[in-house]
Parts: structure tokens; C-alpha cells; sequence
């Protein structure tokens, strides 16, 4: 009992961590519908720019709002210099996908061929663990947990009664129509990557904090476990993501509690799997006739 | 032999290997628009199932390397495992993994599906040998022939090209026949051609497992020669090398992906053991994999479908009676 | 309760018979109790304002929509939990509201693939019995050429499917619809992409094919073309049949009045 509760404590952390990246993600996707896979690239941006931060000595909290910054203008570089070229010759969604892929190939191995390939230490905002019973949380992974709930209510409360959250449900559900209405469409896409990269960028910060080290693979290793996440939960929602972070962190740390580390990801992973078995039509469920909004 | 024969006659032999692995990744994403990202797991497979049934009976827990089944089995028994092994695991994951959804949530899936292998691999010791793999590999025709494929490496080296020439053969022929017609249809319209009589999920089943069984004989191809089979040699970025290799060569253009193979994954790739070093170790394999990046980006910028595109098949006007050879209607539709 | 099913003009017994279809998206019933009957060689026009469930309807007799309630039977046999491509193999032939050509295949291969369908197409046939695998592809291939000069299309054999312009695509999806020999056709708004000094050229092509004996079901929206083309007309809103006839009954009808308007 005392180790499920262990595990439970790290896993809500776990999903913490994820969801933030989620949210980020889905956000994008959801009005997009372009899977970015380079969204973990920047996610290792976001990392190194904190890390530069804590090298010049600047605050830690700080250094994670540069690490958001740096997450925002990489996206909407790449979304507006890159992305766009493609857009114009018509690429369809697929082939999209298949862009990002290339330019997370050049950001990780340019990163790579930077950082000389070294891992780098990030141990700020660590402090001595709070233990209640058997569980044992530090009060940063406390903090992650406030900030993801903070990130979820005020997403939803921006998207539900702003303007622009209302622009942009309505352009994520029928682009043209929205733009006969006078959304004006590409800058609710400009806004939606700033905030979907800065939390992006958060998401690297965080997820660097809590592994305490941070190389060129970072996000390319929680990439997969974010694109899970967003799908599970329902494209383009917030709330979903969260959900789906929450179950995946659960039962990721639950099984690494009980079977060992080596099982936990595929844990993670299988409940994609095991959603595609049984509900196979919920996993992609009217996606089909999406199309491409940037 | 000297070592630039030797460094020659294995290139020459990964050329081979990532040949079929382009051909099976070109019917399978070129002619039927399945995007198997999870391309590499069908490989290993095959490379380990061909391992396990040359290396002979596994020692057990006592021994330093452990793992299933085991025997001892003569050519051409092994490759015809490891082709089989490639197409059993394909359809099994193919028959939950394969949907019909958007190409790009299918590329996402199979490569999680992937991940998810590969972990498991890596975690399982008493299956696989865990994380340390498995070495002593033979090569049962050698054997046969009373040669090794370290010490004859150019033999080896023809005997892969000899079956990647069949192999090219028989998925060419393949794709030209009216099941190669049936993929491209599935490919460019689905619904269409669902209702059309084919049936889509059987078309997808089939051309996945097919792509699988040559995996697995590719696999089966590379450990025979390097004589050892790790988890951890398996990534999923070597599948990614191969799809660019389809797009600069030729998507859906079986010459095209030879040409692709030749100059992404060995030219391009073995240049930079040419230069002089600059920079600090790995700099070079950093910049590869940049180049690689950009490389696809150029290539779906400017040059979609690669530099053999797929081949328009032309038909002529059968020659027959005149009939009433009328001339046809201007301004028709 | 479903509205009174409109009566054939001939004598034979209807090739596909729907009765009581119902299909519903969580809850919202798109297609409530819509009834319909097809004779061999009769056109029936589904018309109806936006959002009338004209082209779910469709949806659920070609099986790419799940139908909640009902039965649909061709030629006697029912087919209603059959997938689609089954039901095309039984004889069911449907076009879609956005074309469907094969884009980066050539029209001739369009008609081709068409015609050798499941049985010639399969792995199994084409390994193992090359020589009748053959002979199909060479019958396909004549009557492609048939079908090509009936629709005066032989030009563009060569063509890719995406090279062609939207009557051209239209054509190419119902020649292929012929190539099997289908006993009923299924049309989602094919005036969809033709343009417009065109289509008459297209109702008159139409008009052929019902010659020939099939049974043609079209939905569409320009009222010229089933005033032209169909021998009954339903009207469907929200989701229920509210009225059926000949196209001048059905246009002098109060409540088809009411519906378009509101």
C-alpha cells in the first residue's frame, strides 16, 4: 500500500510534467492538424536556454520564463519562416508531418553538434523532499503540479470567455467559415503557436528540473510520450490532455514502482495500444476530414 | 585480403541489406500509402529469429547468453525463418495497429508500437539476453561451402545482391500486377476503392506482412555477416535514413529507391570518413544527421517525388476493325 | 412511422429496397425512418434543403455510415450489416459528393482496377494462377476501352486522374462505377466540380445508363438536373421524408415549400 502511494505521488509529478508539454501540444495540434514532431526539439531548447540562464547566474525562475521565451520565437520561426514555404506548394498533412520530422532532425544533431555532444548538469530548485507517510515530493515538484493546474484552468478559461479563445475554436473547427466571418485566421495562428511554444519551452524547463541533467536528446525522448498524450486525450483538447497526462503518469510510475524502471515506459506507451484495440475509432475520430490550417 | 577489399565488400553488403529494406518500405509506403515508421522492429526481428535457429540450443540461465528456441538449422532453413519471423510479427501488430486513419496518425502509431518493442527487447533477459544480445552468429551456407563470411566478405557480399536482385524482381512484378493496382488504388482514394469491391484491410494486412517477411529476411542477411545481434543496434533513426532515401530516389520507383540507397544511406553517409577530421570527434556525425534533416526538407520542398518518379504506364488504342470510327466528340466533357 | 414509399412507374420488382433507415450521430437522429425503393432502370432524386441527412442517407445504403435502424436489401438479400466493399461486390456502385478518382493513377488504370475488382486483383490469384490472371486483365482491359469510347473519354486513357478537370473526374468515377456492372448506382451530388454549361451533357450520359437497366438513386441540389433526369423525386428535412412523387407534384407541395424556405 505504501509503495502504491509512493508511486502515485511520483506519478502525479510525472503527469504534471507531461501535461504541461501536452497542453502545449495540443493546442497546436488542434487547430494546425499538423503533428509537429519537432516540438520535442524545442522542448531541448527551451532546456538549453534555462541551463545558459543558470550558467550566467540569472535567477532559476527566471532562467524557466527565458526557457519559455526561447520555446515561443523557435516556433513561430519555424512556423511562419518554415512551415509557411511548404503551406504554399500545397503540402498535404501527411507530408507536413514529415517536414517537422526533418526540421527536428537538424535542430536535435545541430544542438548536438553545439553541445558537442555533452550532458550538462541542471540541478537548480532542488530541495530536501517533503515526506507525508511514504510518499516524498520536493516543493519544486509541488510547484510543477500547481503550475500545470494553473496552465489547465487559465487555458480553458482563456479559450471558453475570451475573444480570442472563442476566434480560435471556431477556426480550429471550420477555418473557412471562421474566415468569413472575419477571424482574422493567421493571427490566431501566430498567437496559438507563441502560446503553445512558450509552454513548449516551459515544458523542457520543467522536464529538465526534474531530471536534473539536460543533452541534445531530451525532448526526442519525451517527444512520444507527449504526441501519446495529446492523441489519447482528444485532439485539440485541453482538458483531455490532462486527463490523458494523468493516467499516463500514473500507471507509468505505478509499474515502475512494482515491475522496475525498465517496464515503465512501455506501460506509458501500451495504453495507446490497448486504447487502439478497443476503441479503435475514438484514437483518430473525425480527424479524417481535417484540414491544414497555418 | 586488404582492408580496403574488406572495407569495400561490406559496403557493398549494407548496401544490399538497406536495398531490400528500401524496396519493403517503398511497396509498402510508395504503392500502398502505409507509412511503417516501426520498419526497423520487423529487421531486428528477423535478424534475431535467424540468429537464435544458426546459433544453436540455448545454454539456458547457466550459460552466458540465453534466449528462445534455438537450434541449429542449415541453409536455407534460416533465412526462410527470419523472413517468416518478420511476417508473423507484422501481422500480428498489423492486425491492431492498422486502421483505417489519417497517414499521419498511422506513421505515429506504428512508431510508438516500435518503441514499445524495442523497450520491451531491451528489458527481457531470459527472452532475449536483455540489453547484452547475442554473438556468435554463423552463416549456415558458408558453412556449407566451408567458408566464413569474415573471411570471404566478397562472396557474401555477392551472395546479398544476388538476393536483393530476386527480391527486386518479384515485388516489381508484384507491383505491376493487379494486386500492385489494388495498393495504389487503396493509396490515392480508400474510400473509393473500398467501394469498389476491394477489401482495404486485407490489401493492408498483405502488403505489411509482405514488407515484414523481407525485413525479416534483411535482417536475417546483416547479423549472419556481423555475427552479433544487440537491442540496442535497432533504432528507429535508421528508418528514417531509409524513407529519405526513397524520397531523393524515387517514391514508388523500384530504380529510384536503388538510386536513393546508393547515394543517401552509403555514399552520403561514408563520405565523411574521407575528410579530415575537424572539429571534435562526432562533430561530423552531428553535421550527417543535420544534412539528413535538411535533406528531407529540401527534397519534400522541391522534389516530392524524388528523382526517378513513379513510372506513368502508357496504353495505346488496340488495332482493330475500323467499326464505326467516328472521331471523337469535340468539346466532350 | 415512415411516410408512404413512392410508387414505381414499372412493373419489376425494385433491385434495392431501404425501409426505415435510421441513422444517428450521439443522439441526433440525420436520418430518421427514410424509406426508399429503387426499380432496375428507374431514377429516383433525393432532394431537400442543407442538412437534411440526404447524403448520410447515402452514407448508410453504400455502408460508409453506420446505420442506427432499418433494413436495406438488394435484390432480395440484406445487406445492411455488410461492409462496403462487400456491398459493392453484390452489385451497389457509389460516387462521392468530392470526386473520387485515383489521382496518381492513369484513367485507363481507373477503369482497369475497377474491373478485375477483388477476384482478379487478389495476392492469391495473381501468384498462383498467373495465366487467368491474364486473361481477366486483358478482358478488363478491352472493356475499359469500350467504356472509354462509349463517354467519348479516350483521349485522356494516358491521363493521370488528378491532370483531369472536374467533368472529367465526374466521368472517370462513374465509368468506373460501370466497369462492374453494377445493378444499382449511388450518385452524391455528381454535378458537384462539373461546370455548369456541362452538365447537360452529364444528365444526358446519365439518362443512358438508366437505359441500360440500372437502378439510379441521385442526390442533388440543382433542381433543373432531377427535373430532368428523374422519373421520382423524394424530398427529405431533417432528416424524414416529407414528401414524394413526380418533381412537378413534389415542387407544388406545401410542406417542400415550407422547408426549402425556412
Amino acid at each position: 500500500m505504501g509503495q502504491l502511494l509512493a508511486s502515485s505521488a511520483d506519478g502525479i509529478v510525472v503527469a504534471a510534467i507531461l501535461a504541461v508539454a501536452a497542453m502545449g501540444f495540443t493546442l497546436q495540434f488542434g487547430l494546425t492538424n499538423v503533428i509537429n514532431l519537432s516540438f520535442g526539439a524545442v522542448m531541448t531548447i527551451g532546456g538549453f536556454t534555462a541551463y545558459l540562464a543558470n550558467v550566467a547566474h540569472l535567477n532559476a525562475w527566471l532562467g524557466m520564463l527565458l526557457g519559455g521565451v526561447a520555446g515561443a520565437v523557435a516556433t513561430v520561426a519555424l512556423g511562419r519562416g518554415v512551415l509557411r514555404l511548404y503551406a504554399r506548394r500545397r503540402t498535404q498533412l501527411f507530408e507536413m508531418m514529415m517536414v517537422t520530422l526533418g526540421m527536428g532532425l537538424v535542430i536535435d544533431y545541430g544542438l548536438q553538434a553545439i553541445s558537442q555532444n555533452a550532458i550538462y548538469g541542471y540541478t537548480v530548485l532542488r530541495g530536501a523532499p517533503l515526506r507525508m507517510g511514504p510518499i516524498a515530493v520536493t516543493p519544486i515538484e509541488v510547484g510543477i503540479i500547481v503550475m500545470a493546474l494553473v496552465i489547465l484552468v487559465a487555458a480553458e478559461a482563456a479559450l471558453k470567455f475570451t475573444k480570442l479563445g472563442k476566434a480560435l475554436r471556431a477556426t480550429a473547427v471550420e477555418p473557412s467559415l471562421a474566415r468569413s466571418c472575419g477571424i482574422q485566421t493567421g493571427r490566431v495562428v501566430l498567437i496559438t503557436w507563441t502560446v503553445s511554444g512558450f509552454l513548449c519551452g516551459i515544458a523542457g524547463v520543467v522536464y529538465i528540473i526534474s531530471t536534473q541533467s539536460v543533452d541534445y536528446s531530451t525532448g526526442e525522448l519525451f517527444l512520444p510520450l507527449v504526441i501519446a498524450a495529446a492523441i489519447l486525450g482528444g485532439v485539440g483538447s485541453i482538458r483531455g490532455a490532462v486527463v490523458a497526462s494523468l493516467v499516463m503518469g500514473l500507471v507509468t510510475e505505478i509499474v515502475a514502482g512494482y515491475g522496475g524502471a525498465a517496464y515503465s515506459t512501455v506501460a506509458g506507451f501500451a495504453i495507446l495500444v490497448v486504447v487502439l484495440l478497443v476503441r479503435p475509432g475514438s484514437v483518430s475520430g473525425g480527424a479524417e476530414d481535417r484540414q491544414l490550417v497555418l | 585480403m586488404n582492408a580496403w577489399g574488406f572495407y569495400v565488400a561490406t559496403l557493398l553488403i549494407y548496401f544490399g541489406v538497406d536495398l531490400l529494406s528500401g524496396i519493403s518500405l517503398n511497396l509498402q509506403f510508395g504503392y500502398a500509402g502505409v507509412v511503417n515508421f516501426g520498419y526497423v522492429v520487423f529487421q531486428a526481428v528477423g535478424a534475431y529469429a535467424a540468429a537464435v535457429v544458426v546459433l544453436g540450443p540455448s545454454g539456458g540461465v547457466a550459460s552466458f547468453q540465453q534466449y528462445v528456441f534455438g537450434a541449429r538449422l542449415a541453409f536455407p532453413l534460416d533465412l526462410l525463418v527470419a523472413a517468416a519471423a518478420g511476417g508473423l510479427v507484422s501481422l500480428a501488430i498489423g492486425m491492431f495497429s492498422l486502421r483505417r486513419m489519417r497517414r499521419d496518425y498511422q506513421a505515429v502509431v506504428l512508431l510508438i508500437v516500435s518503441l514499445i518493442a524495442i523497450q520491451l527487447v531491451s528489458a527481457d533477459v531470459p527472452l532475449f539476453n536483455g540489453a547484452n544480445g547475442l554473438t556468435g552468429v554463423g552463416w549456415p551456407l558458408g558453412q556449407l561451402l566451408g567458408i566464413s563470411a569474415t573471411s570471404s566478405p566478397w562472396i557474401y557480399a555477392a551472395w546479398v545482391l544476388a538476393i536483393c536482385a530476386a527480391v527486386f524482381v518479384g515485388v516489381t512484378w508484384l507491383s505491376r500486377s493487379p494486386w500492385g493496382r489494388s495498393l495504389r488504388a487503396m493509396r490515392d482514394n480508400e474510400a473509393a476503392a473500398s467501394a469498389m469491391g476491394l477489401n482495404i484491410t486485407a490489401l493492408r494486412l498483405q502488403v505489411f506482412v509482405l514488407g515484414g517477411a523481407i525485413a525479416g529476411l534483411s535482417g536475417g542477411l546483416l547479423v549472419e555477416y556481423i555475427g552479433a545481434w544487440s537491442p540496442g543496434a535497432w533504432g528507429y533513426a535508421e528508418t528514417f535514413v531509409i524513407f529519405t532515401a526513397i524520397f531523393v530516389g524515387g517514391v514508388g520507383n523500384y530504380r529510384g529507391v536503388v538510386i536513393g540507397v546508393l547515394l543517401v544511406p552509403v555514399i552520403f553517409l561514408e563520405i565523411p570518413r574521407f575528410l579530415p577530421a575537424i572539429g571534435y570527434p562526432g562533430l561530423i556525425d552531428s553535421l550527417q544527421w543535420v544534412a539528413i534533416g535538411l535533406a528531407w526538407m529540401l527534397c519534400l520542398l522541391f522534389r516530392p517525388q524524388g528523382i526517378l518518379p513513379e513510372k506513368r504506364l502508357r496504353v495505346g488504342r488496340p488495332v482493330g476493325p475500323p467499326e464505326t470510327a467516328v472521331a471523337p466528340a469535340e468539346g466532350a466533357i | 412511422m415512415s411516410t408512404p414509399l413512392p410508387a414505381t412507374a414499372t412493373g419489376p420488382d425494385p433491385v434495392l429496397v431501404a425501409r426505415d433507415v435510421v441513422v444517428s450521430y450521439g443522439g441526433v437522429h440525420a436520418v430518421d425512418q427514410v424509406s426508399v425503393n429503387i426499380s432496375p432502370g428507374g431514377i429516383i432524386g433525393i432532394i431537400g434543403p442543407n442538412g437534411a441527412g440526404k447524403s448520410s442517407f447515402l452514407g448508410a445504403l453504400g455502408g460508409q455510415v453506420k446505420r442506427s435502424g432499418g433494413v436495406i436489401t438488394l435484390s432480395g438479400q440484406d445487406i445492411s450489416s455488410l461492409l462496403p466493399h462487400q456491398r459493392a461486390r453484390l452489385g451497389l456502385a457509389r460516387t462521392f459528393q468530392t470526386t473520387s478518382e485515383f489521382g496518381r493513377m492513369t484513367v485507363f488504370e481507373n477503369l482497369v482496377t475497377a474491373a478485375e475488382g477483388d477476384r482478379g486483383a487478389s495476392l492469391k490469384s495473381v501468384v498462383l494462377h498467373p495465366r487467368r490472371t491474364k486473361m481477366r486483365e486483358h478482358a478488363a482491359a478491352e472493356h475499359a476501352w469500350e467504356v472509354l469510347r462509349r463517354f467519348e473519354m479516350e483521349r485522356t486513357a494516358n491521363h493521370y486522374g488528378r491532370e483531369l478537370s472536374g467533368g472529367q473526374r465526374r466521368l472517370v468515377e462513374i465509368m468506373r462505377c460501370l466497369m462492374r456492372s453494377p445493378k444499382v448506382l449511388l450518385l452524391d451530388e455528381p454535378m458537384v466540380g462539373v461546370a455548369p454549361h456541362l452538365t447537360h451533357k452529364l444528365v444526358d450520359d446519365l439518362r443512358a445508363i438508366g437505359r441500360d437497366g440500372l437502378g439510379i438513386l441521385i442526390v442533388e441540389h440543382a433542381l433543373e438536373v432531377v427535373r430532368q433526369l428523374c422519373d421520382q423525386v423524394v424530398v427529405m428535412a431533417l432528416g424524414k421524408v416529407i414528401a414524394s412523387g413526380s418533381f412537378e407534384e413534389v415542387v407544388q407541395d406545401a410542406t417542400v415549400q415550407a422547408a426549402y424556405l425556412s
